[in-house]
């Protein structure tokens, strides 16, 4: 099971994944959404990184259950 | 924040002109600083994701033109240069860098449709739109300090 988990993440973190290519991405998304619904600079900018922060760590969780379902059965 | 002469305004003109050019929609509305934010976001992810896709994935016989038009002057802007690069190279449609250029600008064609419906109630509902915004401010700001 660790092993499992250290190749899960030295594979989310080396250079060639293409998952590096998402996070630009996510992160107009969130700006772009948040500025749409708020007016003040302040709240865009915290309203924002709270959306990326939790939409990374969303994906990052669902990706991890479905790789270690993937191993264990 | 609104221009008090918003009222005077056209909602489809905001709508139109956030469609021609991302942002143009809210420097109508008087809010300069969202059209800049807006403008810049939207224009760099179009061509970030045309770069990726080294310039070959603008394409009107593509299904992901339908989002890509969202965002209408860049887009349109876009595709002869697109379709020129198409004639003049072999397209490697199993490249994951193209499909990654595609989403990118597929999403900024999406993004910009809800820009340039934020527009047109801004324009539309000066007051409704301000007071919902600080709504959710103060409700953000609950959240922040519980």
């Amino acid at each position: 099971m660790l092993d499992a988990l250290e190749r899960f993440f030295s594979r989310l973190v080396s250079l060639d994944n293409p998952l590096w290519f998402y996070y630009p991405l996510l992160a107009v998304i969130a700006v772009v959404y948040k500025a749409t619904k708020l007016d003040r600079p302040g709240d865009i900018a915290r309203a924002s990184l709270h959306f990326f922060v939790s939409v990374t760590l969303g994906i990052l969780v669902l990706g991890l259950a479905f790789y270690l379902v993937s191993i264990l059965f | 924040m609104t221009d008090p002469r918003a009222s005077s305004r056209s909602p489809m003109a905001a709508l139109v002109l956030g469609w021609l050019l991302p942002g143009a929609g809210h420097a109508y509305a008087g809010q300069r600083g969202k059209a800049v934010l807006f403008a810049s976001l939207i224009i760099g992810l179009l061509v970030a994701g045309f770069a990726l896709g080294g310039g070959t994935n603008i394409l009107p016989n593509e299904w992901w033109y339908a989002p890509q038009l969202g965002a209408g002057g860049p887009t349109a802007a876009l595709t002869p240069l697109s379709q020129y690069l198409a004639i003049r190279s072999p397209i490697d449609w199993a490249s994951p860098l193209r499909e990654i250029g595609t989403l990118y600008t597929a999403i900024a064609g999406l993004l910009n449709l809800l820009v340039m419906m934020d527009a047109y109630v801004t324009v539309a509902y000066p007051e409704e739109r301000e007071d919902r915004a600080a709504h959710r401010a103060h409700r953000s700001d609950g959240k922040e300090g519980a």
